[in-house]
């Protein structure tokens, strides 16, 4: 071996690739997808007045969009629990969970163990993608049992 | 044809541990620049071995006939 490194993801995306992190990040943690778009942004703001709301925001990320797509935002829910990630005013993903009953330590771990899954999800489909493009051959691919995701990649080179 | 071989794990929380193998000296330092371009931060690095090794070289010897 030459070397080992740690590399901390930045999250650049335009918006239907963090939206689709988003939703295989969810559906892998049995979450389903409710609403993507501004419709969405009534049923939620009603919801504020019954449930208890918690806001976190995920470090590292721009999400790149066009002016149109500016208020664009997913949600996801599971067992009376709502997520909603959107794009903040800075280009920040923002991440707002909500669920009746439910104290706020336990929305707030729901959220982030959601958020990093959306970025190991991303993270994923961005090497993939990069290995095709650079032609590298990606020989092994396992989830291990405490969800990380091992890939062996191979590059020959004359 | 040289075989390079990235060993990649990304964590639940989406940190990314690489392991580069098939360089020598510090063209290794390439791969994992270009890593940093595709995922993002370098936050640590550990050298092995093989990285101090001399980087492949081919060398010609030139005889003069009298």
């Amino acid at each position: 071996m030459s070397a080992v490194s740690i590399l901390t993801p930045v999250v650049v995306a335009a918006w239907p690739v963090f939206a689709a992190a988003v939703s295989a990040a969810a559906t892998s943690l049995g979450y389903a997808v409710v609403a993507e778009s501004m419709s969405r942004l009534g049923q939620t703001t009603n919801e504020k007045s019954v449930a208890k709301q918690v806001e976190l925001e995920i470090a590292n990320t721009e999400l790149v969009t066009g002016q149109l797509g500016r208020d664009q935002r997913i949600t996801v829910s599971r067992n009376n629990v709502t997520v909603t990630f959107s794009r903040d005013a800075r280009g920040r993903a923002q991440v707002c969970v909500s669920g009746a009953g439910q104290p706020d330590e336990a929305l707030r771990a729901l959220g982030q163990e959601l958020s990093q899954s959306v970025v190991q999800h991303y993270v994923y489909r961005k090497l993939i993608d990069e290995c095709r493009a650079r032609q590298f051959i990606v020989v092994e691919e396992e989830v291990e049992a405490d969800k990380s995701i091992r890939l062996k990649v191979r590059q020959w080179e004359n | 044809m040289a075989q390079r071989e990235f060993e990649i794990t990304i964590t639940p929380d989406g940190n990314v541990e690489l392991h580069i193998k098939g360089y020598k000296g510090k063209s290794c330092l390439e791969a994992v620049h270009m890593f940093e371009e595709i995922i993002g931060t370098l936050k640590s690095q550990r050298e092995t071995n093989e990285f101090y090794e001399p980087e492949e070289q081919v060398q010609f010897r030139v005889d003069q006939r009298q």
